[in-house]
């Protein structure tokens, strides 16, 4: 086990302040202070190698985790082990140990090539001029950016900067990397590259990797595993497609009519997600759907029956909503 | 020890190469800077102008002192701005935006790396040449001894000064940790720096004890003309070691405070 994180909790203190120059006024004498649980007893273990995904809605807390566990925040309440040592004691052996990506944050110096940054990465992870020479060598390939390497950062595309900061990232061979939505802006060849080039590189490496997205795509391609996080609470933990199983494994049934079909005959099968008349689409329980197949048929003029997983974004959705852990 | 100071030295000569590599990119910009500076290092001449047409000298001390002092004064606010101002103003910024963050993850120091990764080549080239210009003149002029301990006295005096105003502006900029926007407090550090601008002798007698033993702001430029000019005397030779290593101690742990503080930001 690489990530051992017990009852890990962080708030913040916050003010409110209502609209208006008269709050604003009355706010400088008197604040109502307000705390907000962004993560509250958060309990998980990841193994060395182990590609895990990290859900939730915004402001669910898991960029905050992914910070408390590389060290960036201390944490109100719990703790955490990463490979062994305490993220928030910050000591260097450790932090030659990980790397953490944020999509939306950059370590490269925006008015001089990537090969400046990247050195003075080297010199700062003391990382052999020969080790650092074939890790280089090894990352522009297999990213394809060599020939990007001496042109000003501020003048790459977002992708290609992407895949800069990916590379400042993993020079130092890190053991663990945090990805905080690395392909957040991305066009989907460029999502694909970095996808493609993580998968890779965990394969290569058995890098543990603990990844927060926004796209699906990057979560079901990558990971096996998921962490889900509403409100601060840990909602699920488990495998993804196994999400759909916790969700009363249901499925989804689409019918085509060749004429109008009435909204309450259709209703008795199971609950409406769409209706047109001529077609409609039933979430239905899994159990019962070949009943329900039969039953349309014999009823309703159906000339096409499709039947589907519920779209994992909507299941993932509807954990948010569910209030104690499942998995 | 000797290897960590190593790797820091080859550090901060890349941070120095970086910056100065950053800054050539944009040549107006830093060609206009050099420009501006010099025009306020003329503006500074003209002070010193004005002091010798006024004949004036300040408890006993010949006019062509201000010489030293106006000039040590201007070669500080070189090292100031160039290598610490640059970095600190930025620090509330950081604290704001959570730029800090990726930071916090280097195994490096992270208040060398704040405090010391860039430094503006615009704003100290001009003060610095301006200022040692200032310095020899007057030091000719007063018929100074050019000997290795009187050099390297004013040097010793200068580096100390160095460390005292490292160390005494940048505990303002630590009060963004908790407060976020401190511009008055800037303002108020600023204008704290300024008060170099004339030998300490022009203030009375309880602002400079403020200023030397309280917040110790004349301790940066005065101490080395003071010491070459035989004026310095052996308590405050003592202070002037002792205050830079007190105030690298509050320095410290009021980092570690601040540090501790840091929330970051999103998320």
């Amino acid at each position: 086990m690489v990530i051992h994180v017990d009852q890990l909790s962080k708030s913040f203190d916050y003010y409110k302040k209502e609209t208006g120059i008269r709050n604003s006024v009355k706010n400088l004498f008197h604040r109502e202070k307000l705390t907000k649980d962004a993560v509250n007893k958060v309990s998980f273990d990841i193994n060395e190698g182990e590609m895990v995904a990290f859900l939730g809605p915004n402001g669910a807390g898991k960029t905050t985790t992914l910070k408390m566990l590389s060290g960036i925040l201390y944490p109100s309440g719990g703790s955490a082990e990463v490979l062994g040592y305490t993220p928030w004691d910050r000591k260097n052996d450790f932090k030659k140990q990980f790397s953490i990506v944020m999509g939306q944050k950059n370590q490269l110096w925006l008015d001089l090539p990537a090969s400046d940054s990247l050195y003075l990465n080297k010199c700062i992870y003391e990382i052999g001029d020969q080790k650092y020479k074939d890790t280089l060598d090894e990352l522009v390939t297999l990213m394809d950016v060599r020939h990007l390497l001496h042109v000003q950062v501020r003048r790459l595309s977002l992708g290609e900067r992407m895949k800069m900061e990916l590379i400042a990232a993993l020079l130092h061979r890190p053991r663990i990397i945090f990805l905080d939505e690395p392909t957040i802006g991305l066009d989907l060849v460029s999502q694909k590259n970095i996808r493609e080039f993580l998968k890779a590189y965990n394969h290569e490496f058995r890098t543990t990797l603990l990844l927060t997205s926004h796209y699906m795509k990057d979560i079901e391609d990558l990971c096996k595993r998921t962490i889900v996080i509403n409100q601060g609470k840990l909602v699920y933990d488990g495998e993804i497609r196994k999400i759909n199983e916790v969700m009363n494994e249901k499925k989804r049934m689409k019918l085509t009519f060749s004429a109008i079909v009435e909204r309450k005959d259709l209703a008795v099968m199971g609950s409406i997600k769409e209706y047109s008349g001529h077609e409609v689409i039933l979430e239905v329980e899994r159990t019962k759907f070949k009943e329900y197949s039969r039953m349309a048929m014999d009823h309703f003029p159906v000339i096409d029956l499709n039947l589907e997983d519920i779209p994992l974004e909507e299941a993932i959705a509807r954990l948010y909503e569910q209030p104690e852990p499942q998995g | 020890m000797l290897r960590s100071l190593r790797k820091y030295g080859f550090i901060y000569s890349l941070f120095i190469k970086n910056s100065l590599m950053s800054q050539m990119e944009y040549r107006v910009n830093f060609l206009m800077g050099l420009l501006v500076e010099t025009s306020y290092l003329f503006a500074k001449f003209l002070y010193v102008i004005i002091v010798y047409e006024a004949g004036l000298t300040l408890d006993g001390v010949p006019i062509d002192a201000i010489l030293l002092f106006i000039g040590t004064y201007t070669l500080m606010t070189g090292l100031y701005w160039g290598l610490f101002a640059i970095n600190f103003v930025q620090i509330p910024e950081h604290v704001r935006t959570g730029s800090l963050d990726l930071l916090l993850t280097k195994p490096i120091s992270l208040q060398f790396m704040m405090t010391l990764r860039n430094v503006d080549f615009g704003l100290a080239i001009p003060n610095v040449l301006g200022g040692v210009t200032m310095i020899v003149v007057g030091w000719r002029r007063l018929g100074l001894p050019a000997d290795a301990a009187s050099i390297g006295g004013f040097i010793f005096f200068l580096v100390l000064g160095l460390f005292v105003t490292y160390t005494l502006f940048l505990i303002p900029q630590l009060l963004s940790f908790w407060f976020i926007q401190i511009a008055a407090v800037n303002d108020i550090s600023n204008g704290l720096f300024e008060l170099n601008n004339m030998p300490m002798m022009i203030y009375s007698k309880w602002i400079q004890r403020i200023g030397v033993f309280v917040i110790p702001v004349l301790l940066i430029t005065n101490f080395s003309p003071l010491f070459v000019l035989d004026r310095l005397h052996p308590g405050l030779f003592l202070w002037a070691i002792l205050s830079p290593i007190l105030l690298l101690g509050i320095t410290r742990w009021i980092w570690s405070k601040a540090i501790r503080n840091y929330n970051s930001s999103g998320g």
